[in-house]
């Protein structure tokens, strides 16, 4: 239990790869409160299996895009738990297209939740790890921010965005004992890829040197890797999560 | 009262790294005692430590001057 009585925060909780991030920090001791747009039933269901795992859970339906819904999820997650000493930054959205079909609107949301979203509720929590001394970031990044990605030009300009913020944060906040860093996964077997063409899959997969994709699994445990002791001197930096589909 | 103003100068002297003195009720924190915002916070935290009080972070821009800083403080106080 390498992060009991922590207290985190995971921002989109209830599926895919925020939710392999819930039930890990539940497994390891940790109470969490974590954010869903839309998933109601998934998040209660997500809220019992975690307080079977014996932690503390509050689940809180809101839209990272409102910044006053942000701090409300800062505020009350302080209030319910006595304090916060983790934060996952990983709600994001697709809206995948070539530009010149793109929308503004398509632009526009994308950014909206997956970078104004990461400084929404940072922001909002930031001024506890300064005063506190102490405090973890892991913001979700994509392979789509580093390498680029045809029809994600959002996408890609949003999850490139964060890494700009991490690396920013962690210069900025180090001093205060705070560590800020990146996970970048690639194909991730969630939700978010079951959307692409089964042709598109199979090559995917061919190209991929560990021949597969990932599981959302494989994302919890870079960034348990991050949290532990054992990544005490990283900060600002950015581990990729892609079975080597992007080695550079 | 007075006590309180010579407190808080000793804490922000000790922040600043300035002699009590220098800390005059009016000095400007930023143009003239060269503050940045992380000592403010810093301030911020040492006085809510020192009196076990709870200053909303809004009221950080408020803190410019030894006075402000004083003022703030004691809406806090009992």
């Amino acid at each position: 239990m390498i992060f009991k009585d922590k207290v985190a925060i995971v921002t989109g909780g209830a599926r895919g790869i925020g939710r392999a991030i819930v039930l890990m920090l539940a497994g390891e001791g940790a109470n969490i409160a974590f954010s869903y747009l839309k998933s109601v039933e998934t998040a209660e269901g997500l809220k019992n299996e975690i307080e079977k795992l014996g932690a503390k859970c509050l689940a809180l339906q809101m839209d990272v895009r409102d910044f006053e819904k942000a701090k409300e999820l800062v505020e009350k997650t302080k209030e319910v738990f006595g304090g916060l000493d983790i934060l996952i930054n990983n709600a994001g959205i697709t809206k995948d297209k070539a530009l010149m079909m793109m929308t503004k609107e398509e632009w526009q949301e994308v950014i909206d939740t997956n970078l104004n979203g990461v400084f929404n509720v940072t922001r909002n929590a930031i001024v506890t790890f300064l005063k506190q001394k102490k405090g973890d970031i892991i913001n979700i990044s994509s392979v789509s921010g580093i390498a680029g990605m045809g029809r994600q030009t959002n996408y890609a300009a949003s999850k490139a965005g964060i890494i700009g913020f991490t690396k920013s944060l962690a210069k900025e906040a180090g001093p205060y004992n705070i560590r800020v860093n990146a996970v970048a996964p690639g194909f991730i077997d969630t939700d978010m890829v079951a959307g692409l063409r089964e042709e598109h899959k199979k090559n995917l997969k061919e190209i991929i040197p560990l021949s597969r994709f990932g599981d959302a699994g494989d994302v919890a445990g870079a960034v348990r890797f991050l949290l532990s002791e054992a990544a005490n001197y990283i900060t600002g930096e950015t581990i990729v999560v892609d079975g080597g589909l992007f080695i550079r | 009262m007075q006590d309180i103003e010579n407190e808080i100068r000793n804490i922000i002297a000790e922040i600043v790294e300035k002699d009590p003195s220098q800390i005059t009720p009016e000095a400007k924190f930023f143009e003239d005692l060269g503050m940045d915002s992380m000592m403010a916070l810093e301030i911020l935290a040492a006085i809510e430590k020192k009196y076990k009080i709870s200053i909303p972070e809004e009221k950080l821009m408020q803190l410019t001057s030894l006075k402000d800083t004083v003022a703030v403080a004691n809406q806090y106080l009992k």
